[in-house]
């Protein structure tokens, strides 16, 4: 039994705080309004240090670590907000082609994850029926051995920066994934204004032909690669949502001890100290279903409930915790110019992402055998 | 990192587990006078002194004051397992007394009470909170005087558990009347057959026996100090953070419970419930966690600081989580006593409602554990 990082991952904690601590800081702030949404220049450079190849074998450029090893740096990421497509295309789209791929694409596809050099969203996301009227008809044909597409996919981040996308459609036998030149014909995107300024878009596919090799997995693979995306992306934000809950405590508690009202701290009220336990205990049930949930996986175990229990606790944790550095921050809290609301904001996003607390706690009562 | 226990580690529990199954009378039976709130009855002493002929009662104690020198899983492997099947989960006497006496007693008392306790033969009944003092302990009132030959004690204690039937009270007594209140507190081990000691109950509304512990010119011997006169106050203070260390295995249990009466009684599909019982495994499971951690840290032969404060918060109130989740479930039927076949699970959550109550407000209150892991945890100002 043990709770804490061995001394390689701790290491690599270490490196990637110091890294961060002195190039991003205020990159989120600075990438919110403009085109990209993140910072291409720290994209190259993170690369370089090794971070997207954690998880992969060398044989695809990576370091052959463990998804524990990359949950880490992620609570690191969180920390400082760092924006850009990490977890949708290296983590999402990298592990579903290390699985499902064949071995032309592994090939093609994986050594320019590991170094940056492409970026690959996974769109999955149908609209819901009947709210809004879609004006493409979602259609699957196969036409001279190839596959016309034709759909609506939403909440796809950072389609705009993706040379291929990982398309989810629908045949009879189920789901299918099509890996997808960003550039074909029949490829648009806009991109929404969102809370957190982080990019999601709404991608439309008009008849958009995919060649049969451009399949992802076999026939019937449909679920497994969904569940497998789902499940990383879910854990993945769990990792980023520790890091981002812990930066509000460090900030809460330190303006705490600083700012000074009838003449003492107001870290020193009762108040403010329940509210600062209450987020420390949040926090620390976030790490260690978190930790437990990529230990598990780590081990190649199914960690379905795991990784649904952290998901759903951390989700509500990002409101609960994120409020009260609100709270906490008084009228400062929300002000634009302060790191605060940035955190609040962000909060919401990761809380959404890949499924809130209702949406997993449905997964745990289903693995609890209701 | 490794959230596994070992193969030796699993092995044991598989045999402590064994062992409390052989013994399934006496735990069964051992279960139900606990449960009943009177204390321990002749089936709990059978059974603890069958755990302490083990050396399981204090395993990582030295050998030769009847432990195993065992790493602190080991403990914790037979606590849970104890706790799972005699809703026992500490003893004051191996859990809170015994360590204080290991670390801060003399080689005479050592000799004295370690052995008795690592067996299983004797309890102790803590002897902290006035009608005055509770959360602030310090400011406890009952008088020792020292008369040279002897300590004379004189007061009354409140909420002494366990003195109804423990043969020693562990007492924290004022020793110096004048400067700071905390540095002039002794702890003393009281003989509670001693004369001039005086028991009347306290019934809790979960039908638990508490008692108030009256001292009328009681006279205690000097090798009864522990450790150094007027330190008695970071003897209690250490002692808490062991007290404050627990199991999950009694919300496991319950938790089970409930899922089978949701399977039963076709209520899994309601999809209030699938959220709610859910969320509960998450508590649970989150819990369980927080007390894995403190196990660990105390097999790395650290004290738990925050930690354990934040283990006895989080449990107690995923108890409460769990009594009222039961009771949304059952609906009206949660409020029928055992006694009538209308009484779903014969009564249990009614009964757990009331007596869930109790873990809230002793061995430290929320609000009082939120203060600590505030300031010890966060390094947040005293007020």
């Amino acid at each position: 039994m043990n709770f804490s990082p061995d001394k390689e991952q701790a290491a690599i904690q270490n490196a990637v705080r110091e890294f961060l601590a002195k190039e991003a800081k205020d990159l989120a702030r600075g990438a919110e309004g403009t085109e990209e949404g993140y910072s291409r220049e720290l994209w190259r450079k993170i690369a370089d240090l090794g971070w997207m190849g954690v998880s992969f074998p060398e044989e695809y450029g990576g370091s052959g670590g463990e998804f524990l090893d990359l949950i880490l740096i992620l609570e690191e990421m969180g920390k400082v907000l760092v924006p850009g497509p990490f977890i949708p295309s290296v983590i999402c789209s990298g592990h579903a082609i290390l699985k499902y791929g064949s071995e032309v694409q592994r090939k093609e596809f994986l050594p320019k994850l590991t170094n940056g050099s492409l970026v690959v969203i996974p769109a999955l996301i149908d609209p819901v029926p009947d709210t809004i009227q879609v004006s493409i008809k979602e259609q699957m044909e196969v036409k001279d051995g190839d596959y016309i597409l034709s759909g609506v996919r939403l909440f796809v981040p950072y389609a705009h920066m993706a040379e291929w996308f990982i398309y989810r459609t629908r045949s009879e036998k189920g789901n299918m994934f099509f890996l997808v030149n960003a550039k074909s014909p029949g490829v648009s995107y806009s991109v929404f204004d969102t809370i957190a300024s982080d990019k999601q878009c709404e991608v439309v596919f008009e008849k958009v032909r995919v060649p049969k090799a451009n399949v992802l997995g076999g026939e019937g693979d449909g679920e497994t690669i969904l569940r497998g995306i789902n499940e990383w992306g879910a854990l993945a934000h769990c990792g980023f949502i520790l890091g981002l809950l812990e930066q509000v405590l460090k900030m809460s508690v330190e303006y705490a001890k600083q700012r000074v009202q009838f003449e003492k701290p107001i870290g020193s009220f009762q108040v403010i100290q329940h509210q600062c336990a209450d987020m420390a205990t949040d926090i620390d049930e976030v790490k260690f279903l978190t930790y437990q949930a990529a230990w598990v996986l780590s081990k190649g175990l199914s960690a379905k409930k795991e990784i649904s229990m952290a998901k759903a606790r951390a989700s509500d944790a990002c409101r609960r915790v994120s409020l009260l550095g609100v709270k906490i921050h008084g009228g400062l809290g929300i002000i634009i110019d302060q790191d605060m609301q940035l955190y609040f904001r962000r909060a919401k996003a990761a809380e959404l992402a890949f499924g809130d607390g209702d949406f997993h706690r449905e997964i745990v009562a289903q693995q609890l055998g209701l | 990192m490794d959230f596994r226990f070992s193969r030796e580690e699993e092995n044991f529990r598989q045999e402590v587990r064994d062992f409390f199954i052989k013994e399934e009378k006496v735990t069964t039976e051992a279960r139900k006078e606990w449960d009943s709130g009177q204390g321990f009855g002749p089936y709990c002493w059978e059974i603890l002194r069958k755990i302490g002929s083990k050396g399981w009662l204090c395993p990582t104690w030295p050998k030769k004051y009847g432990g195993l020198e065992l790493p602190y899983i080991y403990r914790y492997i037979i606590q849970e397992q104890m706790h799972y099947f005699t809703n026992i989960y500490a003893t004051v006497s191996a859990g809170m007394a015994g360590p204080i006496i290991l670390r801060h007693g003399n080689e005479k008392q050592k000799n004295e009470y370690l052995p008795r306790i690592a067996a299983g033969e004797i309890e102790f009944a803590l002897g902290y909170s006035e009608p005055q003092a509770g959360s602030d302990l310090a400011s406890l009132e009952i008088k020792a005087e020292d008369i040279g030959e002897y300590f004379l004690i004189n007061g009354q204690k409140m909420f002494n558990t366990r003195t109804h039937y423990a043969q020693y009270h562990w007492l924290g007594a004022r020793t110096e009347p004048t400067g700071p209140k905390h540095k002039g507190i002794s702890l003393f081990i009281v003989d509670l057959k001693t004369p001039g000691i005086s028991i009347t109950p306290d019934w809790t509304l979960g039908n638990m026996r508490t008692n108030q512990v009256f001292y009328d010119d009681v006279k205690v011997p000097k090798e009864a100090l522990v450790g150094e006169k007027n330190r008695g106050f970071y003897y209690i203070l250490e002692a808490l953070d062991y007290e404050r260390v627990s199991t999950t295995a009694g919300l496991e249990r319950d938790f089970k419970d409930i899922m089978d009466y949701i399977k039963q009684s076709g209520k899994g599909k309601d999809p209030l419930i699938r959220q709610k019982v859910a969320e509960l495994a998450i508590d649970i499971e989150s819990a369980r966690l927080l007390s894995l951690r403190v196990a660990w840290i105390l097999n790395m032969g650290k004290v738990p600081n925050y930690e354990a404060s934040m283990l006895k918060m989080v449990v107690s109130e995923t108890e409460q989580k769990l009594v009222n989740t039961a009771m949304q479930i059952l609906g009206p039927y949660g409020q029928i006593m055992e006694g009538t076949k209308w009484a779903p699970l014969n009564g249990k959550f009614e009964w757990r409602y009331r007596d869930s109550l109790e873990t809230l407000v002793t061995r430290g209150t929320s609000e009082i554990m939120r203060n600590i892991i505030a300031q010890r945890g966060l390094g947040l100002p005293r007020g």
